[in-house]
């Protein structure tokens, strides 16, 4: 193992979240390196998503130290690396997954050989490219948002509940394309209730306390 | 890996927003047909007194054009903040700032241009004399993109409230009247053949300093309403 492969993509030293002074969450102490998938554990309302969130950069950091590839905690280092799939897909209702994923390419970039259509066609919504995405069923709509995941490049995917409202087929692709991801030397956080069923090696676990 | 340009972002994100009020051009129909109703309203409240109408007509097409973008304001960021794309726009390895200043581009190309297209149209109902026509035209160029540019700011600090309509209109009142003052003035003194440039001149100066910073405090602001 080389020295930077050491150095973990994230880590977190006794992390938590204010919100009018009352802890959401936490202390939490984990890192995580590249190549390594963490899913993140705990009841409703124990802060999964504010944790995400935080991850991700959309809340500020209460109590603790994050590190990003062992240097400071700040938005230019992690530029374009963090890709965050929330709750709200971020999709526009009146445009087609095609129209969709051409936005996030011009904002993110993509990863080298992937287009809008080939992902399109890899996550299942061949023939749907060019349909509305308020006309799709809400299976359809995540998996719209799920082919970003494929076509833009960032090395840590923050997923909130990526499982939900996926039938058996999504649930074995969101499964393939985190297989994929932590092979190809990325990393990921996901939240989930349900059994997530991963087979390249044994996830992390981040246990909230709430 | 190919790297997204700064060029392609921010003309990504202009096509993105005219393209989705293109598919609801319903909505930017709203503002134009009411300040046609206002317009049509006041001769017959006033009465089709030349004279009185022709003193009036500048005022009544400003006043009516700006009120009619309050219209659509609030709804700049209400759609991406409910659909998610605002949290991705700020997650986006792209200056956020540049990224809100392209939509309030965006906001100001669909709902102030189709205004000042039909404000002759309104000036020519209300007896405006031609020759005072042009100045009417560029205190609208000059007043409306400020309009957008602060109420943008205004939005975004309202962003995360509920039923922010209200507090929104008392917070752009005070902002309002120096405005309207100044695009006021420039055409009053157009149509007594005094010298109008120089109010003109200061909406200029306003125009260029709220282009440069409404978008930084904009982004500011939003940052600050997500994270909650």
């Amino acid at each position: 193992m080389t020295p930077t492969d050491a150095i973990p993509l994230l880590q977190a030293r006794g992390l938590s979240f204010l919100r009018a002074d009352e802890p959401v969450f936490g202390p939490l102490d984990f890192a995580l390196h590249a190549g390594e998938l963490a899913l993140v554990e705990g009841d409703n309302g124990s802060g999964k998503t504010t944790l995400l969130r935080l991850l991700a950069g959309l809340l500020h950091v209460g109590e603790g130290e994050l590190r990003w590839r062992g240097r400071g905690w700040n938005r230019d280092e992690r530029a374009g690396d963090v890709l965050f799939l929330g709750h709200q897909l971020g999709l526009k209702m009146d445009m087609s997954p095609r129209e969709n994923l051409r936005i996030a390419a011009g904002l993110h970039g993509t990863r080298s050989g992937r287009t809008a259509a080939s992902v399109l066609i890899q996550v299942g919504l061949a023939g749907y490219e060019d349909e509305p995405v308020r006309r799709l069923s809400a299976g359809q709509k995540k998996r719209a948002a799920l082919a970003r995941l494929l076509l833009l490049p960032a090395v840590l995917w923050l997923l909130d509940e990526p499982y939900a409202n996926l039938d058996r087929a999504g649930i074995a692709l969101v499964n393939q394309l985190l297989e994929e991801h932590i092979a190809g030397g990325g990393a990921a956080l996901v939240t989930s209730h349900g059994a997530v069923s991963f087979h390249g090696g044994e996830p992390k676990r981040i246990r909230m306390h709430g | 890996m190919n790297q997204a340009s700064l060029p392609r972002a921010c003309a990504e994100v202009l096509r993105r927003d005219l393209t989705l009020a293109w598919r609801r051009r319903g909505d930017i129909a709203m503002p134009v047909l009411y300040a046609l109703i206002v317009a049509t309203l006041f001769p017959f409240a006033l009465g089709p007194e030349d004279a009185l109408l022709q003193r009036i007509a500048g005022g009544v097409v400003l006043v009516t054009v700006l009120l009619a973008m309050l219209l659509a304001l609030d709804a700049m960021f209400r759609s991406d903040i409910e659909d998610g794309s605002l949290e991705q726009l700020v997650l986006a390895p792209q200056p956020l700032a540049l990224m809100l200043a392209m939509k309030i581009l965006a906001h100001w190309l669909t709902t102030a241009l189709p205004l000042i297209v039909v404000a002759p149209l309104l000036a020519g109902m209300l007896h405006l004399p031609l020759a005072v026509m042009g100045v009417l035209l560029l205190a609208l160029l000059m007043a409306t993109p400020m309009l957008s540019l602060l109420g943008a700011v205004l939005v975004a600090l309202t962003a995360g409230t509920r039923r922010s309509g209200m507090l929104l209109a008392l917070m752009l009142l005070p902002l309002c009247v120096p405005v309207v003052i100044f695009a006021a003035g420039a055409v009053a003194a157009a149509q007594q053949g005094l010298p109008w440039v120089a109010p003109i001149a200061w909406l200029g100066a306003a125009l260029a300093l709220a282009l440069v910073l409404a978008p930084l405090a904009c982004a500011a602001a939003l940052r600050i309403a997500l994270d909650a």
